[in-house]
């Protein structure tokens, strides 16, 4: 079981996204909105970030260059966009590990990314111990 | 008659015929004046000649009777007789006794015809008493044939006919000089005339060199001068063509037209300075217009490639090149389009028109075109992404609970009504703003039409406890509009009075009548909007950045179009509002005018 947090300010896919995640045996925290997922990441690290990029306050963008670097995330991050410019999205984040999804998503497409990452950390882990 | 008339008409100018006309009267009563006096002239000499001769005579005669010389006596007086007008002489003694008579009987004057004697031309007769010393010596009668009047017109036709020969001698010579001179003048004269009735034809150059030889040079430099001035014409049709919508361009009424072009357009000469400038150039170059006129282009605008253009463009007739410059104003940048458009095709030399426009506004509008396709692909995908999600979760084994299926119908269902509201909205706004829409004019029941409005929101009004109410005044007259435009209008504003309005809060949704108008306002006790916000909540797509907004669906078009629909009626929307407290939205549409005075009135 990982600690994923999904920052997505459209109820119905945060909704979602939580859903499929929690099924599959995760930990799963919301945030409505950049502040607050950068306040939540801030009290408590995370495995997996899944953002959206489009979001009031502060971005999916602001948001991973102010907590990327902190250790907040220790796995991976999975951005989701649905801007057209999801290529310089995914330039302008190159120093980060990154993964973009571009909207609309597959679902299923998303739960195989998120259990990839968790699934390398737990082997890295696993070798490490 | 004919030959006359062309000998005159062709040599000499108008009217010349008409004076030497009048010369040869003139030289003819001249000529007859002349030979009258000399008759009179003549005439008065043989009278005086007789006088002379008859005292003579008589002083002889006195001699001779004092010497009582018979011989003698008979001798003159025979004499006397030879004399030419004399026609009878007689000398009788005091006693009355014919002495000497000739001829031999009185009465038959030889010379003297029948009529000449019976008539008024009696002959004069003259008696002379001669006296001497010794008394009365006798009488001496003489009869003298009256003047010949023959004699008189033979003479006057025979003078002035030779007066008139020389006359008309003298003309003749004149006008052989005269036809001589005016030759080439009447050439002229009929090839001014040739040329004004449009004939086409080589003028002949003269070739004169008489004492009016100026007169032909000149005339032939003219000629040469015209013929060099046709082929140029000729030669240069284009050129001419040009010159024609040039001098079209210059006259007044196209001039004023030009000038107010809301574009620049300046005329360039082949020396690269400006020779007209409208009032729009002026501007655009930031410049008085004065100070652009009569100046080389490349003082007004300092930029090298708007001039390479402009060569280019002349030599390669390139027509419609165009060159965008920038030009720097203090902290203002002004983006300047420059189409050049030569007069003369493939000319280096030639005019040339630019064209100026202001691109800064035609670049605004594509920013503001592709923001709007940004917003609408944004909010479009915000829906799909949804459906996409939820259709695939349907499909999957492990989301197969009663519970997650209805949520998953609900939340697609939900989202395909959105993304068909959404594309309707999109629609809508777009047909308002480019002004395609057109309204369905028909007579509205405002009343009707807001009640109904109000009970379709009530479903939603409920689901978050919100007490929406409706204030009607007993009568509304019916007013002029778009029945289904309307009714988005209202939907819009009641819509989003619930939609951010908290749980258990208040909208209130009332019609007044006033003099002019009808006013409708929506009030709630919800979010409220911000000052800053309160100044583009009516542009599309625009939502306030706050969480309280972000939370609630929306695509930020509503109010966009409930403002269009609005102005569309011909009316207004007002917005009064205080964060946190709640906000009224007020329509005002205008009564129709019959109603009025029936409204003022109550």
């Amino acid at each position: 079981m990982s600690r994923i947090l999904v920052a997505e300010d459209d109820p119905h896919i945060l909704r979602l996204i939580s859903m499929w995640l929690k099924r599959q045996g995760h930990d799963v925290q919301e945030a409505r909105n950049g502040l607050s997922a950068r306040d939540l990441l801030m009290a408590e690290p995370v495995d997996v970030l899944v953002s959206d990029v489009n979001m009031p306050g502060m971005d999916g963008l602001e948001l991973i260059e102010a907590v990327a670097g902190e250790g907040c995330v220790q796995r991976g991050i999975v951005v989701l966009t649905n801007r057209w410019d999801h290529v310089s999205i995914r330039d302008q984040l190159a120093e980060w590990d990154v993964h973009v999804l571009p909207k609309p998503f597959s679902p299923s497409r998303l739960s195989e990314l998120v259990e990839s990452l968790t699934a390398a950390g737990t082997a890295e882990s696993q070798t490490e111990a | 008659m004919r030959l006359r008339r062309s000998l005159w008409a062709g040599v000499l100018p108008e009217g010349l015929g008409l004076c030497f006309v009048a010369v040869i009267f003139a030289g003819f009563a001249g000529a007859y004046l002349v030979a009258e006096h000399f008759w009179t002239e003549q005439s008065a000499t043989v009278r005086q000649a007789e006088a002379d001769t008859l005292a003579q005579i008589h002083a002889k005669m006195l001699g001779l009777v004092a010497d009582k010389d018979e011989d003698a006596i008979q001798a003159v007086l025979g004499d006397l007789s030879d004399m030419p007008r004399v026609c009878a002489v007689r000398w009788t003694d005091p006693d009355g006794a014919a002495r000497f008579e000739w001829p031999r009987r009185l009465g038959a004057v030889p010379g003297l015809d029948g009529a000449e004697r019976d008539g008024e031309l009696r002959p004069a007769a003259a008696s002379v008493d001669i006296r001497t010393a010794s008394g009365s010596a006798g009488t001496l009668r003489l009869e003298l044939r009256p003047r010949n009047d023959a004699n008189h017109h033979a003479y006057l036709i025979w003078n002035w006919g030779i007066a008139a020969c020389l006359t008309l001698l003298v003309f003749a010579v004149v006008y052989r000089r005269l036809r001589r001179h005016l030759k080439p003048v009447a050439a002229i004269e009929r090839n001014l005339h040739s040329y004004a009735d449009g004939i086409e034809r080589e003028f002949m150059t003269l070739m004169l060199s008489d004492s009016l030889g100026s007169i032909a040079q000149g005339w032939n430099r003219l000629i040469e001068e015209l013929s060099s001035m046709k082929r140029e014409l000729q030669n240069t049709a284009q050129s001419a063509q040009s010159q024609d919508v040039l001098a079209r361009f210059e006259s007044a009424g196209f001039r004023r037209v030009v000038d107010r072009l809301p574009f620049g357009i300046l005329r360039v000469d082949a020396s690269q300075s400006i020779t007209y400038a409208n009032a729009s150039a002026a501007a655009l170059l930031g410049r008085a217009l004065d100070d652009v006129i009569g100046l080389p282009i490349n003082d007004i605008i300092d930029d090298p490639t708007v001039t390479r253009a402009l060569v280019g463009a002349r030599s390669r007739a390139t027509a419609g090149l165009s060159v965008d410059h920038t030009r720097t104003d203090g902290n203002e940048e002004t983006t300047l389009r420059f189409r050049i458009l030569p007069m003369a095709a493939k000319s280096p030399d030639s005019e040339a028109l630019l064209t100026i426009e202001d691109i800064g506004q035609l670049r605004e509008s594509q920013r503001a075109r592709d923001e709007f396709l940004y917003h609408v692909t944004h909010e479009l995908r915000t829906p799909l992404t949804n459906i996409h999600a939820y259709v695939e979760t349907l499909t999957k084994p492990g989301f197969d609970d009663e519970q997650t299926r209805k949520e998953c119908y609900n939340v697609i269902i939900s989202e395909t009504r959105r993304l068909s509201g959404l594309v309707e909205n999109i629609l809508s706004i777009s047909q308002l703003e480019v002004g395609s829409a057109r309204l369905d004019a028909g007579e509205v029941d405002l009343q009707r039409l807001i009640r109904q409005m109000v009970q379709d929101n009530l479903g939603a009004a409920d689901e978050k406890r919100i007490d929406l109410t409706l204030a009607l005044p007993p009568k509304v007259p019916k007013v002029s509009g778009d029945k289904q435009r309307l009714s988005v209008l209202l939907n819009n504003l009641i819509g989003n009075a619930i939609k951010y309005t908290p749980a258990e809060g208040k909208v209130q949704v009332k019609l007044d009548v006033t003099g002019q108008c009808i006013r409708i306002g929506v009030s709630d006790t919800g979010i409220g909007i911000s000052p800053e916000d309160r100044q583009h909540v009516f542009d599309k797509f625009y939502r306030a950045a706050s969480d309280s907004v972000q939370m609630v669906t929306g695509t930020g078009l509503g109010l966009a179009i409930a403002r269009e629909v609005a102005r569309l009626h011909g009316g207004e929307i007002h917005l009064e509002s205080e964060l946190g407290k709640g906000s009224t939205f007020t329509i005002e549409l205008p009564l129709p005018s019959s109603d009025r005075t029936e409204v003022t009135g109550r």
